[in-house]
């Protein structure tokens, strides 16, 4: 519960910092938690860092696709700041320190799993708008199929 | 309206998206679909760094425009205010001085004040800490540290050494000013605070807009964002390597 609260705070700050509108910060921090949610249920249920990864950036994507039709604004508004608790910095940082402490194999290792999660984010970013441009695109086929 | 006065409008609307971290196919959707509600056929062409826009008049005469941008930063609020200026545009077309006005008052706006964001900027890395459970006293040291590589961030880049020097000092600056507060007070986790306060430093915005331009097949701007991202985060990370291979053996 404390952790849900702290990912809402999380992703709220990043949106100030990239100047959301105040209207619009409430969805930002709610984007952010339910990320975080699902990040965290999935790393509990399976213990992989990557798949979870991916399954929340997808219930970010879902989520900000579908505010952003609510909201009238750019869907980038809300997956932005939304991504920012799943952003692998510690892989990131523990390569960094493996390399400062010459354990190359070991920095290899958690290279590979900071861009397999960032890979996993991207994919899921990726196919959840993919999926709403679908949809977009059948609506307006079918209007002009009535015109 | 006449037709420059059409391309005035679309370019002015193109450098606002553009300078404020906009991704590079919603720029060109806006300059076309402005272009269309005034009437007027045009073809355009984004890059990063630049804009490039060519109509044809009722003459046949080609006219063409070319515009660079040299600052980017991040403001969302601009993008969003543009996009929704360009859908009201296409409802009900208003005239030349009424869109120039709207789009210079959107661009004149400041957003949130620098002690707010540098208060922000704070919390964040205060609020990262506990969530990779750190514990309380960590947090509070990575909050003075994330205001610090905030001020850095904001001053440096202003000094505009190259683009992404800024970066790099604010690695040296997050690992330097860790190891130090480590030696003080000994009970601290030095990687749960570094982490915490790089936070700020990781290139969301070109990598979530580099995907988005991939995806619309705007393969050259895409890596140009993916580009961006994998420099800044060497950056980032080669500042606190440097330090941190000195500063470990020290502590």
């Amino acid at each position: 519960m404390e952790e849900i609260f702290l990912a809402f705070i999380a992703s709220l700050c990043p949106g100030i910092m990239y100047n959301v509108a105040r209207k619009n910060l409430l969805w930002v921090g709610l984007a952010g938690m339910f990320g975080w949610i699902t990040y965290a249920s999935m790393l509990e249920y399976s213990g992989n860092v990557v798949f979870s990864s991916f399954l929340g950036a997808v219930v970010v994507g879902l989520y900000s696709e579908s505010v952003a039709r609510l909201r009238k604004a750019p869907a980038m508004v809300f997956s932005i700041p939304g991504i920012f608790p799943l952003v692998p910095g510690i892989a990131i940082y523990n390569s960094t320190q493996y390399i400062a402490e010459n354990n190359l194999s070991k920095a290899a290792n958690t290279g590979i799993e900071a861009i397999s999660c960032a890979g996993a984010i991207a994919c899921g970013i990726l196919m959840t708008s993919a999926v709403f441009r679908i949809v977009k695109k059948r609506k307006k086929l079918k209007l002009y199929r009535k015109v | 309206m006449k037709i420059n006065q059409v391309m005035d409008i679309a370019i002015k609307a193109g450098k606002i998206l553009l300078a404020n971290g906009s991704e590079i196919y919603r720029v060109e959707d806006t300059i076309g679909r402005i272009c269309r509600s005034y009437g007027v056929e045009a073809e355009c062409f984004v890059l990063p760094t630049s804009i490039f826009i060519t109509v044809t008049g009722k003459d046949g005469e080609p006219l063409s425009v070319v515009k660079r941008i040299s600052e980017r930063t991040v403001d969302l609020s601009c993008v969003e205010k543009v996009n929704s200026f360009s859908r009201r545009i296409q409802e009900s077309p208003i005239p030349y001085e009424e869109a120039m006005e709207t789009l210079e008052k959107i661009e004149r706006e400041k957003g949130y004040k620098f002690g707010l964001r540098l208060f922000v900027a704070g919390v964040t890395a205060f609020v990262y800490t506990l969530l990779f459970k750190g514990t309380v006293q960590d947090a509070v040291v990575a909050f003075i540290i994330g205001m610090l590589i905030y001020i850095s961030k904001e001053k440096v880049s202003r000094i505009g050494v190259f683009k992404f020097f800024e970066y790099f000092v604010s690695g040296l600056i997050a690992a330097g000013m860790s190891v130090i507060a480590v030696k003080i007070f000994p009970f601290l986790n030095i990687y749960r605070i570094i982490i915490s306060s790089i936070m700020i430093l990781l290139p969301g915005v070109s990598t979530t807009n580099a995907l988005k331009d991939a995806l619309h097949g705007d393969i050259v701007s895409s890596q140009f964002g993916m580009a961006e991202a994998i420099f800044t985060v060497v950056s980032v990370t080669a500042g606190v390597a440097i330090v941190l291979s000195l500063g470990l053996g020290w502590i």
